[in-house]
This record gives C-alpha cells, structure tokens and sequence, in this order.
C-alpha cells in the first residue's frame, strides 16, 4: 500500500509542476523555467523547516511567495520576448537558477553535523514528515489537498472574466490587445501564478524526497513541466492530471517491469499519443463530453 | 482390462503429480532485489551490479542454496530495477520492494539517489515518534562518504575512499619525493565526484603538495578543451582527475590532443574500470587508482568470470554486490531468517540486527571489517593503467 501512497504523492506533486505551466500555457507562451520557481520553493521550505525549525505550512506559505515573486521578476523582462525567444530566455534564468543552488553553501552547525544546503553535494536530511510522524497516507492526503485546492481555484479561474482574458491573450494577442486588455499585465500575472504553484510544488518535493541537488531541477524537469499540459490538453486542469498520471503512474512506474525496454517505449508512447490525441488527452471535445455526461440537465437547458 | 489400466496409469500420474509437489515444496526460492542505474550515463554500474549479484547467486546456489531459519534450504533468485539514477524513481523502487516479502534491498548505483532512499528510512530503530520506512538497504556502489550515517536502516559495502586517498598521498610523498604541483579535474555535477575530489585535494595539501588549480566539467560534458587547456597553462607535474570513465576519457583524449603530458596521473576509484581501458587505454596509460577490487587472487578471479558470464565486469562496485549475496547468505543463516508472507516484519528486524552486528565480512581482497555506523573497512591496492590492462602496482 505504502508503494501506491508514495506514486500518490509523486503524482500530485508532479500535477503542480504541470499545472503552474498550464498557467502561463494558458496566455500563449511557453515556459522553461517553471523548473527555477520549483527549485526556489525546495530550497526555501527545505531551509525553513530543517535550519529554521518552522512548521511545513508557513514554510511552503513562504516558499510560494518567493516562487511567485521570482516568477514576477523574471515575467517584465522575459515576457517581452515571444514564441521561441522565450523558450530561451526561460531556459537560460531556469539554468542560472539551477547553478545558483548548484554554487549556494549555507551550513550549520547541529552538534558534531552540519546542516543546510552544500553547493554541489546538495541539501539532505530534510526529513520534516518523518521526524513528526506523519504517515504515507497523511502525506499523500496533505499533498492531495493541496492540489485539489489548485485544481478547484485553477477550474474557478478558467470560469471567470480572468480566465477568458488569459484564453484571449494566448488566442490572439493583436485581438485581445485591440479590445483594450493589457497582455503585459496579464501575461506576468500568469507567470507570477504560475511561479507561486510551483513554489508550493518545489516545498511539497523537497520534504518527500528528503534531498534535494541541482541536478534534479535541470532542463529535463522544465520539459516535464510543459509536457504535462501539452500533453493533456489546454482545455481544463484536468488534462495536466491525467497527463501525470499516464507519464508518471504509467510510462514511469507501470512500465518498470520493462526493463531496458521502458524508455525506448516511453518516448514512442508519447509520440503516439500526440498523434492521436493532437490537442491533448482532454480536448475541448472530450471536456464537452464528459460536461453532457454529468451535467445533462443544465446542457438540455442551454440548448 | 483395459479400464484397469488406464485406472493404474491415472493413479502413476497422480502419485508422480503429488510427489513433485512435495519435491517443489521442498525447494524454496528466496528473492534478493537490487536496484540502481541501468539507463543513462551511468548505466553500466547497474548492468555489472545486476550481473554481479546473479554470478554470486549461482555459485551460492550450487553449493545448496541458503538454509532458512525453519531448516529448509532455498535457492537464491535475483531481481534487478532501473532507477535511472534519480532519486524521485529511487524512492519508488525501494517503496514497490518493500511492498513485497522483500526482507532487504541491494543498492543504488548513485549516491544522490542513496541520500534521498536512506534519508525515507527511520532515522533511529524503534524511534516511534520517526514514521520513516523500516526496511534494510544495503548498498554495493553509491560511493559518497558517510551516507549509511543517515539512517541505522541503511548499510553500504563500499570502500572508504578517505582511507584510500590519504594512503596513496602519503605513498606519493615518499616514492615520488621530486614532484611537488597537483592540478585537479573534477566532474562537478555529480556528488561523489565533487565529494572524493574535496578528498584527493585535502589530502595532496596534507602531503606538501602544491594544488595549483582546479579545471571543472560536467557529467554530461563532451567538450574539455577550454579545461585542459588551463591545465597546461599551469604545466602541472601531477594530475588529478576526479571524474567517471566517461568523462575521464574525454578529459584524458583532450590531454593528448594539446599534448599535455603530466609526469604523474591520478583517477577516481571508479574509473579503475573495464570502460575506462575500452574507452581510452592508450591515453590512460600509467594512470594509478586505488581500488577494492582487482583479480588478484584465486577467488577474485573466479569472480571476475562468473561476473562476465552473466553479462557484466568485475570492477570494485560489481565485486561488492558479489560480495553481498555472500553476506547475506551468512546473515540469513545466522539470523534464521524464514522468508515468509507472515514473517516479513521480523525477518527485516533480524536482517537489520544481523548486518549491524557484523564485525567482518567476506570479501574478495581478503576480510572485510564493519564500522559502528554501518560501513566497509576494505582491504584495497593501488592499480595503474599499463598495456590495456589494470596492474597492480603496489599494496599498502
């Protein structure tokens, strides 16, 4: 059981990555360092909660702050490049802040130990969750609440004005910027929404790994974090989901069994699927579909 | 008549059914899981470790098998999981083994990998306020200094590279008296490189050598010439390279190509490796490397061969899987492990008592003794690099 509590957790860990780049997604532009904003939320939850002894909640509280506030930083400049002068720009800050942490040395002295991040070597024994009992189950439950909150304030957004703005940005800029909505405006508050999730994200992942380097926050992650989106659909936040749970649940772990064979499948799977599925695991068809399938009535009555 | 035989012969294949039933439940087998990398750059440390582990299987197996604590005995079957040498996938692995009758883990291949496994396991035993995994791991390769000091659940069979490197300084020291200036290349991104070069370089200053300066590249790095090249600025008499085979070799080729030629080349324990000659014999040439392992003797060689024969090479990571299964074969004897559904808990606690409470291990090289915080004391020697082949050169 403790096995599928764990992917449990992976999972939802891994849907807030996914989903802080469906924001930015959502306007357009394409982000690679969702990846950056991840790994300023590890380090700072990971600092608070093993340096600073704080309880989880502030420090993650914190985390996304910082995330947020990096991510706002980074939108103005980043985000007067477009299209693929983006990927790049994104990609170079996500790289500069993966080589920060990989150069950042802030030790203390706990009796014969020292604690606390070690350039290179990375930052072990953030071991919050163990150390005050928590069970696998409640991990998962924790993490899980935390999605769903996302998931719900995401599927709320996407309803209101502010989510036709974002849509509207990302469909036509010339359209939206002619009918008077200020696309810088909302393209950094995409980015800044985009980078408190993540931050969140990076602290839930910092405390179930229990150590954190560098090396786990490179280009690789980034390309997860877009993939996710891309690959379930734009349509609603439920195709980043399902879109972690097929490379995660599925290609990562179901397909372990595999042996060498797993990642040759792995890249072939995803190829098919896009194929298939070229606007996603969740379309705008199947969003429809599943909408008629549970909401029958009000459809009836808009029709 | 004819009824009457096919009566006798209906009861032959029943008796024959019944008999081989026994037979099989006589024959237990005993699972032993080992994880680590088995796609990447680092792949080849799981595939020899995988390899290993069934070479040692097979000899453990021919000789009876592992007799349980209720005095059947049982064959010893291997599985082997790709962690990709991450540690997220690291922690699933561990988690899926310890769902099953599992009562131990071999591994991992990466020590960022092993920092995070040990970090999910109870910190201290019986510790009820520590909710972390109480499962044993036991590790063949992830060679970065202190990491079983994470968890008491943790073990490691790997050498103290401390103790290596501070031996060889002070044997440089005294045979090559002459050479004085030491530059280092180390592979930065990857912790046990980055952690054994902080070593190499303590002790060459703790030996009167003269550290002139560092070139840093990366694991995934193809291209060193901008490093070699500040390496022949400062004309070194000695290089040291901590690095794996395949960036040692490009950083070796590189050398060539400006010519740089150090009077002296020090590696990485883990480049003392088949790869490292497949990849750059002739530029290694003469490189020295301290290593736990080198087929040096009877039982090292009949190692090595097993090892091959099942797909893998005998290096100082693969020869100390081969040397868990021994280890665990002893532990389960001793201990009486039942390796059954209903004695997963208990069995996991006496494997954990069992491997804390060794005081010395079999090894290839000659005993191997344990330390209180659950680490190798390895007997090792100081290979180099001549005519395609690892050669001894000298035992402390």
């Amino acid at each position: 059981m403790d096995f599928y509590l764990g992917l449990i957790q992976i999972i939802g860990v891994h849907t807030l990555l996914g989903l802080s780049a469906y924001c930015v997604l959502q306007t357009g532009q394409v982000s690679l360092a969702q990846a950056g904003f991840f790994a300023i939320g590890a380090y700072v939850a990971g600092m608070l909660t093993v340096l600073g002894h704080w309880p989880l909640i502030p420090a993650l509280i914190v985390a996304a702050v910082l995330g947020g506030a990096t991510a706002c930083a980074v939108g103005f400049p980043a985000l007067r490049v477009k299209g693929l002068m983006l990927v790049v720009a994104t990609t170079a800050f996500g790289e500069a802040v993966r080589l920060f942490f990989f150069n950042f040395n802030y030790q203390l002295e706990r009796g014969e130990l020292k604690i606390g991040p070690h350039g290179g070597e990375g930052f072990r024994q953030i071991r919050y969750f163990p150390e005050n009992g928590w069970s696998t189950l409640e991990v998962a439950i924790f993490i899980w609440v935390i999605v769903v909150i996302v998931m719900a304030a995401l599927w709320w957004m996407d309803r209101t004005r502010a989510g036709a703005v974002l849509r509207a940005v990302g469909q036509d800029e010339f359209a939206s910027q002619s009918s008077g909505i200020n696309i810088t405006a909302v393209k950094v508050t995409a980015m800044t929404v985009g980078g408190v999730i993540a931050g969140i994200g990076g602290g839930l992942f910092a405390h179930y790994t229990t150590h954190i380097e560098h090396v786990q926050f490179g280009v690789a992650l980034a390309s997860f974090a877009i993939a996710y989106p891309i690959l379930g659909g734009l349509s609603n936040v439920f195709g980043t989901l399902i879109a972690v749970i097929f490379i995660q649940g599925f290609l990562i772990e179901g397909l372990r069994f595999m042996g060498d064979w797993r990642n040759l499948l792995f890249g072939g799977l995803i190829v098919l699927a896009m194929n298939v599925r070229p606007r996603g695991l969740i379309d705008e068809n199947t969003s429809a579909l599943f909408k008629r399938a549970l909401w029958p009535r009000k459809d009836r009555a808009g029709a | 008549m004819k009824g009457l035989n096919i009566a006798a012969a209906a009861l032959l294949c029943g008796a024959a059914i019944c008999l081989s039933d026994g037979a099989a439940a006589q024959e237990r087998i005993v699972k032993i899981t080992g994880f680590g990398a088995k796609s990447g750059v680092v792949r080849v440390f799981g595939v020899n470790s995988e390899a290993a582990m069934k070479a040692a299987a097979e000899v453990i197996n021919a000789s009876g098998g592992v007799t349980l604590g209720d005095g059947t005995k049982a064959k010893l079957a291997i599985e082997f999981l790709d962690d990709r040498c991450n540690a997220e996938e690291g922690i699933s692995v561990v988690r899926r083994i310890a769902a099953t009758d599992a009562f131990i883990a071999v591994g991992p291949t990466c020590s960022n990998v092993a920092e995070s496994l040990f970090g999910i396991l109870q910190k201290k035993v019986n510790d009820p306020s520590d909710s972390g995994l109480q499962f044993p791991i036991i590790a063949d390769v992830a060679a970065k200094g202190g990491l079983a000091k994470i968890s008491e659940w943790a073990f490691r069979n790997v050498p103290s590279e401390f103790e290596m490197y501070k031996s060889l300084f002070a044997w440089l020291r005294k045979t090559h008296p002459n050479l004085k200036s030491i530059w280092g290349g180390v592979e930065k991104d990857f912790a046990h490189s980055n952690a054994t070069f902080n070593v190499m370089i303590q002790q060459a200053e703790s030996n009167q050598f003269q550290v002139l300066g560092k070139s840093e590249w990366l694991l995934a790095d193809t291209t060193f010439s901008t490093q070699v090249r500040e390496m022949k600025r400062a004309n070194p008499e000695i290089v040291v390279i901590s690095a794996h085979p395949f960036t040692t070799c490009g950083v070796l080729r590189e050398m060539e190509r400006q010519g740089v030629k150090p009077k002296l080349l020090i590696g990485l324990t883990s480049s003392s490796s088949i790869e490292t000659l497949q990849g750059c014999a002739k530029q290694a040439e003469g490189i020295i490397i301290p290593t736990s392992f080198a087929p040096v003797n009877a039982e090292a060689q009949k190692a090595a061969t097993n090892v091959a024969k099942h797909g893998g090479s005998a290096d100082l990571h693969s020869a100390a899987a081969y040397e868990i299964m021994f280890i665990l074969k002893d532990v389960i004897e001793k201990q009486k492990i039942m390796a059954r559904p209903d004695t997963v808990a208990a069995d996991r606690v006496k494997m954990r008592v069992g491997l804390a409470g060794l005081k010395t291990t079999f090894g290839l090289l000659g005993t191997v003794g344990r330390t209180e915080d659950r680490e190798a004391i390895k007997p090792y020697l100081y290979v180099h690099a001549k005519k395609g082949t690892w050669q001894v050169l000298h035992t402390p």
